[in-house]
């Protein structure tokens, strides 16, 4: 079976350092704000230059799509908050658009990714002919067991379209654990459902003896340092 | 000029001491002035006074690609400010990319802003400009 069901890494069944049972205890005598999210994900979007990444990222965070507003100038990542199934989740999402240039992304971004959303526009060829080397960066550099949805975006452009959803659902079939929809954010069709489906996915894999752990060590410094380790010490602190 | 006071409630005028707890924390929600969309839950972030150069806010239709460098942009120095210490206390918030070693805060839904600042040599520093946020 998939090793990303096996067994966590630390502490399985075990009392270790970080039981969940402790938290509620921990975040009184840490003085944590009230109601702290639950957990703490990392997204990202990656697919080719046009393909409706930041529109994807934006439809999600609310009803603010505008066609005359497609530049990703300035925006580097955004923290949003969801709740499922009663939990509250913190997602950091890094739209990488700008960086389109497979091997311009950094490392650093997928190493801490557990949601990958690769997009692709439904009425361009090449974006979808990309993708192969999209997943090579992936293997290269994303965690295992990160979730993966491959997205044919611009289903509001149905008369263009190129690709056929058939071809989408038999791309990721060959890729173990992905899973495929379309979707529009121009009209939000599906995009919601896919960040809420994503983070789903994330939550039904996460072991539960680990969250908290696990999260807090997965978060990314604000600038990815392409070969720094998230894990290192920060450089000292200057006064700015 | 870096140094972080945090004001005691008895200092701040009256209206700031209804957004403030008596110990130094957002009574309120905070949330963006445009959209409403909720940027921190009451009681997770503390009052501190700072003075901080926010350029002016706009809606990023009026101008795709704000030049955020500090001078040639009009802007005003701001003191009252929401401070966290850590990214993951925010409900929701974007980031913009670096402007020198500055990340400014915008809505993370409608993306106006800056509603607040982040210096990248101080990585336990969120500031969010009372002035720029509406408190419900």
């Amino acid at each position: 079976m998939d090793p990303r069901y096996d067994i966590q890494r630390r502490g399985a069944g075990g009392s270790g350092a970080g039981s969940p049972a402790l938290t509620g205890a921990q975040a009184r005598r840490r003085k944590m704000p009230p109601r702290p999210a639950d957990y703490k994900l990392q997204v990202i979007i990656i697919g080719s230059r046009g393909v409706g990444k930041t529109s994807l990222m934006e439809r999600f965070t609310d009803d603010t799509f505008c066609e005359a507003c497609k530049s990703t100038v300035g925006v580097d990542f955004k923290i949003k908050t969801v709740e499922l199934r009663g939990k509250k989740i913190r997602l950091q999402i890094w739209d990488t658009a700008g960086q389109e240039r497979f091997n311009s992304i950094t490392s650093a971004y997928y190493r801490g990714a557990k949601g990958i959303v690769l997009v692709y526009d439904i009425t361009k060829q090449e974006t979808f002919d990309d993708l192969p080397k999209w997943m090579k960066m992936i293997d290269k550099y994303a965690s295992e067991d990160a979730e993966l949805l491959l997205v044919g975006n611009k289903l509001d452009c149905e008369t263009d379209r190129t690709i056929s959803r058939q071809q989408g659902e038999r791309f990721a079939s060959r890729i173990s654990g992905m899973r495929f929809c379309e979707a529009s954010a121009k009209d939000n069709f599906n995009v919601d459902e896919i960040f809420l489906k994503l983070v789903n996915d994330i939550l039904n894999k996460l072991p539960l003896e680990d969250l908290h752990s696990e999260l807090s060590s997965s978060i990314l410094s604000l600038q990815p340092e392409p070969e720094v380790p998230p894990e290192l010490p920060p450089p000292r602190l200057r006064c700015c | 000029m870096d140094g972080i006071e945090q004001v005691s409630p008895t200092e701040i005028c009256p209206d700031r001491s209804q957004l403030v707890s008596e110990d130094g924390k957002n009574t309120k929600s905070v949330l963006c002035q445009w959209c409403g969309s909720k940027v921190l839950c009451p009681g997770t972030a503390l009052f501190a006074e700072k003075e901080l150069f926010l350029p002016s806010m706009r809606k990023k239709t009026e101008s795709e690609s704000i030049a955020l460098t500090e001078g040639s942009v009009d802007g005003e120095t701001l003191t009252a400010h929401w401070l966290v210490d850590d990214m993951y206390t925010f409900e929701n918030v974007g980031f913009t990319k670096d402007v020198g070693k500055v990340k400014y805060l915008i809505c993370a839904d409608c993306e106006i802003g800056p509603i607040g600042w982040h210096c990248l040599d101080d990585k336990k520093s969120f500031y969010v400009a009372l002035e720029r946020v509406n408190h419900a």
